[in-house]
C-alpha cells in the first residue's frame, strides 16, 4: 500500500492585484428568534483558507457576539457548498519554528473564546471542514452537517506531517472519546456526514436547505453541555479513567510505530498532545500541541509532505501549463474491461462521467462488469459512497462487444492488453467511429504512444495516459505527450485525470516514459546488485526499511516477470545498455510472477520465501550484506529522475517528485527524489561518483546534479 | 406535421421468467434496453426530450418506471419521462405517444420502451389486512394498533398477486381464448401448428441472424446473458399434441405449447423526427405512417379488437391491406393469432398471407414480457422492413379489457 497524500488543505490562490479589504469574518447581530451568527467569508478565495487575517476576523467577530449576548450564536460559511477546508499551507512557509507556535497559540486562543461564549454556539458545516476547519466546528456546542457529497469533516493534519494545533487534539478526543479520537488524528480520515453522525462528531445531518434553518433551531432549544468523551462505557473510560487510558495509549503507540517504523515523527507527536491534555488538562494539552506543531513545521518531514501536498494542489492547475484547452467531457468510452479497464471506467463513472466500455465478446464485458459493480460495492462498505450513488455509479457505465455507442464519446481510453498491434488495431478500430474532435488516450506503462499512433489517420489526437494498479487506489495518471499531439488533446486528458480525482503530471513520450523509466532503471540496478551477491531479502528489506512501499524485487513478481522485464529492456535499450537477463532466464522457467507460479520469490501455501533457483541461474554465491543497498538503489533512482529533467522528459521536478511518490511509493517522507537531492545533493552526488568509480559510468551524476543549482528554488 | 421516424432501438433477450433474469427487476431491464437503444442509434443522452416507458405488473417501490430509467442511467435529469399501460399493448401507448408528441411538434427526440419481470411481480395484501396494518401505522398507542389487527382473520394473510381474471367476466385470458377458439372454430390442430410454426422461424430468425442483430446482452453478475431461452428447436406437431390444455381441461384446445409463456424482458426505441434526425445525420429504419385502437366487449371475443384496430389504421394510412408488406401481430395463443386472421377476412378487410406475418415467429416462440411486447414488434418490425426495403408494415397487439393495437410504418425514404 502506497501512502497516499491529499490534505485538507487549500490550495493558495493567485495573489490578487489590489487587497480585497472586505473582511473574512462577519459578525450579524441576533434575529428575531435572538441567534446572532458569525459568517466566514474569506475574499478572493474559493475554500476559506484559514490565514492571518481570518484568524484576526474571526477574533474580531467573538468579541462582538459576546458583547452582542444573544441567544444563541450560528458558525457558518458565506460560501455555497465550502466549510473551512483547513489552513492556508502558505503560513508555513519560511516562518521561524516560534513563528508558527505563535499562530498556533493564537487559532487556540481565538477557539477558546469561541468555546467559552456564555451561550448556545452551532456550527452549520455546508461543505468540508478538515483540520483547523473541523477546529472551529469542535469549538461549538452542536455541530449540524448538511448530507451532500462534498461535506466530508475530518483533522487530516497527518497527512501533512502536522498534528491538529487549534484545539483539536484536545477537543476531539473529549467529544467522541479517546479510541475514535486517536483513529481520525492518526488516520486523518475524512467522514462523509452520516459516519461523522454515527461518529459522534456530527450531532445532526440535514438537508443542505435546511442547513441554516435546523443550526437556528439547535441554537435557540440546545443547551450548554460538557461533552461525555464516548458513546460507550468503554469509550468513555479510555477517555477519563486513567489505567483504561494508559492501555489505549501503548497500544496506540505501539501500531502506530510499527506502521510508520518512526519515519513519520506527526502521529507519535499528536498521541503525546492528547495524552498530555487528558493527563493534565486542557491548557497543558494545547501547550504540547502547539510545541509540537512548531517542531514539526519546520522538521524535514513536515516540509516535505507539507510540500507535496502543495504541489499535488497546485497541479490541478499547474498541469494545463504551456497545454492548449481541454474539451468538455460527458461521454467516456473504456476499450478494454481487464484490470485496468474496469478500474478506470469505475473511476470515470464515480465522478460522474457516462461509460461506454467494450471487451472482446460478451463474456468478458460480464465479467468487467461485474467487476465494476464489485468495486463499487467495495467501496460503498467502506463509506466512500451512499448505496444510492453507488446505484447510480454502477448505472453510468454500460457495455457491450462492439463500439456501438463510441461516436458520443469525447475521450476514448484504451486498455487493451500491452502489445504494439493489438492496440495499433484498437486504434484503427476506432478511427471508424469516433467523431473527430474526441481523444484517444492509451493506457500503457510503456510503449511509445507515437509508435502507438504511427498508422493512425489521425495522430494527433491520440495521447497517453498511464494509469497506475490499482486504479481506485492509485492518485496519479501520468498523461504522455506525444510530439505530434494536439495541444487540445493533451489538455484535454490533463482534464480527465483531474476530474477522475487523480494527479497528472505531463510527460513527453519516450521508452518508459518517467515513471516506468525510472523505476526500470532503480529495478536493473537492483538485478545487477543480486548477480554481485546481494540477497533477494536483504536488497527488498532494505528497501522497505528506507521507507518503499515494496522491494523492488517484490515489485516485479507483483507486476508480473514478463511486464516488467519488457518494460526493463526497452528503458535500457534506449540508453545502449543490455538489461540483466535473470527475468528472462526465470521466465523461461516459468516463474512469472506472483500468481504465475513465482519469481524471485516462491508463494507455497500464502508464505513467501525467496526462490532458491534465482541464485542458481545466478551462478553467484550471496555475499553478507555490503555497503547501504537502498543508498545505492535511492540514488540511481534520483539520478534517472534527474535525467528526466535533463532530457525534458519532465517538465519540472515537482511533476517529477510528484510522479515518484504517488505513482511509485517514493518514501513521501523525503518529498520526492529532487526534493531529497535538494536536501541532500553532496551525499548523492558524492556517492553516485564513489558508485560509478566502482560499478560502471551508468551511475555517474547526471549534469544537472552535478551542476548543484537546487531544484527548487526557495 | 413533422414525420416522426423510427431510427433503431433494442431489445434485451426474452427469458422465461425465473430464469436467466430472476435476479433482475423491471427497471434493470428497461434500462438495459435503453442503454442499448441510445447506443445503438449513436444517440448522445443529451439528445433525448422524453422517455415513455410501458409496463404491466407495476412496481411498489416507485410510481414511474421511465423515471427511473432516465435517472439510473444518469441521463440528463431535465428529461420527463412517463409510464403508460394499456396491458399488452402498453408499449405500443409508449410508442404512438412518443409520435403524436414528435408529430405535434412537442418532442424532437423520444425514446418509447416497455419492460417487464414476471418472475418479480408485486404482491399486494388483502384489503382488509391492508386496511388494517394502514390503520395500526396511523394509531397513536399500542392497544389502539392492536384495536386496529383485530380483525384480520386468517385467511387475509395470504397475498394477492396481480390480476389474470377479466374483472367483468371473471375469466382467465386463457379461458377467454378458448371461447375465441370456440367461436371461430379454430382446431387444437392448426393451434398447435401455428405455435410450431413460431418456434421454427423464431429459430430461422436466429440462425440467419436477424434476431440476434436486435437483441443486446444482458449483463448478470459476471454472465453475459446474450439469447432467448424459449425457443423450442426440437418442437414437432407430435410433442405438441400430448400436451394437456390448461384452461378447460375436458373440451379446451389451449396448452402450454400454443400459448405465449411468461416472460422477462424489455425492449426500446429511439423515435424522431425527420429534421432532428437529419440534423444528426442519423439514418432510421422506417417512419410512422398511422396507429389505431380499437376495443371490444370482454364478454364477447376478448383478444379479437386488432381485427377492429387494423382497418382504422389502414383507412388512416390511406391504404388497404393488401398494400402491406410485413406483418408482426402479437401471438399471445396461437387460437387468438388465428381467430383475428379469421375476423379480419370475414370482415372484409382483406386476408393476411400467412408468409408475411410473424416471419421470425411471435410470442409464442420468443415469449411475452406483457410491457414489452409492443416495443418488440414494433422493433422487429422496422428492422425488417429496411431489409425488405418493405414500402408498408403492420404491426398489432391485443390487450386485456378487449383492447386492441395497430401501428402501420411505412418506409422512411
Amino acid at each position: 500500500m502506497i501512502t497516499k497524500i491529499s490534505g485538507g488543505s487549500a490550495p493558495r490562490p493567485p495573489a490578487p492585484i489590489a487587497q480585497d479589504t472586505r473582511p473574512s469574518v462577519t459578525f450579524i447581530p441576533a434575529d428575531a428568534a435572538g441567534v446572532a451568527r458569525i459568517v466566514i467569508d474569506r475574499p478572493g478565495d474559493p475554500v476559506n483558507a484559514i490565514d492571518v487575517r481570518l484568524m484576526e476576523d474571526f477574533a474580531a467577530a467573538i468579541a462582538a457576539a459576546r458583547n452582542a449576548r444573544p441567544r444563541g450564536l450560528v458558525v457558518s460559511s458565506g460560501k455555497e457548498g465550502q466549510f473551512v477546508a483547513g489552513a492556508d499551507l502558505s503560513l508555513l512557509r519560511g516562518t521561524s519554528q516560534s513563528d508558527i507556535e505563535k499562530a498556533s497559540r493564537s487559532m487556540q486562543r481565538v477557539l477558546n473564546d469561541l468555546a467559552a461564549l456564555p451561550f448556545v454556539t452551532v456550527a452549520a458545516i455546508n461543505g468540508p471542514a478538515l483540520g483547523g476547519g473541523l477546529e472551529i466546528a469542535l469549538a461549538c456546542d452542536t455541530r449540524i452537517a448538511a448530507d451532500a457529497p462534498n461535506v466530508r469533516v475530518g483533522l487530516t493534519e497527518t497527512r501533512l506531517g502536522l498534528i491538529p494545533a487549534a484545539g483539536g487534539t484536545q477537543r476531539l478526543p473529549r467529544l467522541i472519546g479517546l479510541p475514535r479520537a486517536l483513529d481520525m488524528i492518526l488516520t486523518a480520515r475524512q467522514l462523509a456526514p452520516k459516519r461523522a453522525l454515527r461518529a459522534g462528531v456530527i450531532d445532526e445531518v440535514v438537508h443542505p436547505a435546511v442547513l441554516l434553518r435546523a443550526a437556528i433551531d439547535h441554537a435557540t432549544r440546545d443547551t450548554k453541555r460538557k461533552p461525555k468523551g464516548g458513546a460507550t462505557v468503554v469509550e468513555r473510560a479510555a477517555t477519563h479513567f486513567a489505567p483504561a487510558r494508559a492501555i489505549a495509549l501503548r497500544q496506540a503507540r505501539s501500531r502506530t510505530f510499527a506502521e510508520t517504523k518512526g519515519r513519520y515523527p506527526a502521529q507519535l507527536a499528536a498521541i503525546d498532545a492528547v495524552a498530555i491534555g487528558l493527563a493534565k488538562g486542557i491548557d497543558a494539552g494545547l501547550d504540547a500541541e502547539a510545541r509540537a506543531f512548531g517542531e514539526l513545521a519546520i522538521g524535514e518531514t513536515g516540509r516535505s509532505l507539507t510540500a507535496l501536498v502543495m504541489l499535488t494542489l497546485r497541479q490541478r492547475k499547474a498541469a494545463f501549463e504551456g497545454l492548449g484547452k481541454p474539451r468538455a467531457i460527458a461521454n467516456v468510452g473504456v476499450v478494454g474491461l481487464g484490470f485496468m479497464g474496469s478500474g478506470i471506467a469505475q473511476a470515470a463513472a464515480a465522478s460522474g462521467l457516462r461509460v461506454r466500455a467494450r471487451d472482446r465478446d460478451a463474456a468478458a464485458v460480464a465479467t468487467g462488469l461485474s467487476s465494476i459493480r464489485a468495486l463499487t460495492t467495495d467501496a460503498t462498505k467502506k463509506g466512500v459512497f451512499e448505496r444510492r450513488e453507488a446505484a447510480r455509479i454502477v448505472g453510468r457505465v454500460t457495455g457491450g462487444p462492439d463500439l456501438s455507442g463510441f461516436h458520443n464519446a469525447d475521450l476514448v481510453i484504451e486498455a487493451v492488453f500491452e502489445e504494439m498491434a493489438t492496440k495499433r488495431r484498437v486504434i484503427a478500430e476506432l478511427e471508424q467511429v469516433l467523431r473527430p474532435e474526441a481523444v484517444i488516450a492509451t493506457n500503457t506503462s510503456a510503449l511509445p504512444i507515437a509508435e502507438i499512433a504511427r498508422e493512425a489517420r489521425s495522430p494527433e489526437r491520440i495521447v497517453g495516459m498511464h494509469f497506475f494498479s490499482p486504479v481506485h487506489k492509485m492518485p496519479l495518471i501520468e498523461v504522455v505527450r506525444p510530439a505530434a499531439a494536439d495541444a487540445d488533446a493533451v489538455a484535454t486528458a490533463v482534464a480527465a485525470a483531474i476530474a477522475l480525482g487523480k494527479t497528472p503530471i505531463v510527460v513527453s513520450d519516450g521508452p518508459g516514459f518517467y515513471t516506468t523509466r525510472v523505476l526500470s532503471t532503480m529495478i536493473g540496478e537492483a538485478f545487477t546488485m543480486l548477480a554481485e551477491g546481494d540477497s533477494i531479502e536483504a536488497i527488498d528489506r532494505a528497501m522497505t526499511a528506507f521507507g518503499w512501499p515494496v522491494g523492488p524485487l517484490q515489485l516485479v513478481d507483483e507486476v508480473g516477470l514478463e511486464v516488467a522485464g519488457h518494460a526493463g529492456e526497452t528503458v535500457a535499450k534506449a540508453r545502449g545498455m543490455t538489461a540483466p537477463t535473470i527475468v528472462q532466464q526465470l521466465v523461461a522457467e516459468g516463474f512469472k510472477g506472483k500468481h504465475k507460479g513465482g519469481g524471485f520469490y516462491r508463494y507455497d501455501g500464502g508464505r513467501r520465501t525467496p526462490n532458491p533457483r534465482v541464485r542458481e541461474l545466478l551462478g553467484a554465491p550471496t555475499h553478507p550484506a555490503a555497503g547501504d543497498i537502498a543508498e545505492r538503489l535511492t540514488v540511481t533512482f534520483i539520478n534517472e529522475a534527474a535525467r528526466c529533467l535533463d532530457e525534458g522528459v519532465l517538465r519540472s521536478p515537482g511533476e517529477g517528485d510528484l510522479g515518484a511518490v504517488l505513482g511509485l511509493g517514493f518514501p513521501p517522507f523525503l518529498g520526492g527524489p529532487f526534493r531529497y537531492a535538494d536536501a541532500q545533493r553532496q551525499r548523492v552526488v558524492t556517492t553516485l561518483e564513489r558508485l560509478a568509480a566502482s560499478r560502471g559510468d551508468r551511475l555517474l551524476p547526471t549534469e544537472s546534479l552535478r551542476s548543484r543549482r537546487p531544484f527548487f528554488s526557495l | 406535421m413533422p414525420r416522426v421516424l423510427i431510427l433503431g432501438g433494442a431489445r434485451t433477450p426474452f427469458v422465461r421468467a425465473g430464469t436467466d433474469f430472476a435476479e433482475l427487476d423491471v427497471l434493470d431491464l428497461a434500462r438495459a434496453a435503453t442503454a442499448e437503444a441510445l447506443a445503438r442509434t449513436e444517440l448522445d443522452p443529451g439528445q433525448v426530450d422524453e422517455v415513455i416507458f410501458g409496463n404491466v405488473a407495476r412496481p411498489v417501490a416507485y410510481h414511474n418506471l421511465a423515471r427511473e430509467v432516465v435517472l439510473s442511467l444518469s441521463m440528463p435529469t431535465r428529461i420527463p419521462a412517463f409510464t403508460v399501460g394499456l396491458a399488452c399493448a402498453s408499449a405500443c401507448v409508449a410508442i404512438t405517444s412518443a409520435a403524436d408528441h414528435i408529430a405535434g411538434g412537442n418532442a424532437d427526440v423520444v425514446v418509447a420502451g416497455g419492460s417487464e419481470s414476471l418472475t418479480n411481480v408485486p404482491l399486494t395484501l388483502t384489503p382488509r389486512l391492508a386496511r388494517a396494518l394502514i390503520a395500526a401505522s396511523q394509531a397513536k398507542s399500542l392497544p389502539a394498533k392492536a384495536q386496529s389487527l383485530a380483525h384480520v382473520r386468517a385467511s387475509d394473510i395470504a397475498p394477492v398477486a396481480p390480476g389474470i381474471r377479466e374483472t367483468s367476466t371473471g375469466l382467465t385470458m386463457g379461458e377467454s381464448a378458448e371461447r375465441m377458439a370456440a367461436i371461430n372454430a379454430i382446431s387444437r390442430e392448426d393451434q398447435d401448428a401455428w405455435a410450431l410454426r413460431s418456434h421454427r422461424m423464431a429459430a430461422a430468425g436466429w440462425d440467419d441472424g436477424r434476431l440476434a442483430a436486435e437483441v443486446a446482452p444482458v449483463y448478470v453478475d459476471g454472465h453475459a446473458i446474450t439469447a432467448d431461452n424459449h425457443i423450442r428447436r426440437d418442437s414437432t406437431l407430435e410433442k405438441l399434441a400430448t400436451l394437456r390444455p390448461v384452461f378447460d381441461r375436458e373440451h379446451g384446445t389451449i396448452t402450454a405449447g400454443n400459448a405465449s409463456p411468461l416472460t422477462d424482458g424489455a425492449a426500446a426505441v429511439v423515435l424522431a423526427s425527420e429534421a432532428r434526425a437529419q440534423a444528426l445525420g442519423l439514418e432510421p429504419l422506417a417512419a410512422v405512417r398511422s396507429y389505431a385502437y380499437a376495443a371490444v366487449d370482454p364478454a364477447d371475443q376478448l383478444l379479437i379488437a386488432p381485427a377492429y384496430a387494423i382497418p382504422i389504421a389502414l383507412r388512416r394510412a390511406g391504404i388497404t391491406l393488401d398494400d402491406i408488406d410485413v406483418f408482426e401481430m402479437h401471438e399471445a395463443f396461437a387460437a387468438q393469432v388465428l381467430s383475428t386472421l379469421v375476423v379480419l377476412e370475414r370482415n372484409g378487410v382483406g386476408r393476411v398471407p400467412v408468409e408475411k406475418l410473424n416471419v421470425m415467429g411471435g410470442s409464442i416462440a420468443l415469449g411475452h414480457p406483457f410491457g414489452a411486447t409492443g416495443a418488440r414488434i414494433v422493433l422487429t418490425l422496422a428492422r425488417e422492413m429496411k431489409r425488405r426495403g418493405a414500402r408498408y408494415g403492420l404491426a398489432t397487439a391485443c390487450a386485456a379489457g378487449g383492447n386492441g393495437a395497430a401501428i402501420i410504418l411505412e418506409r422512411a425514404a
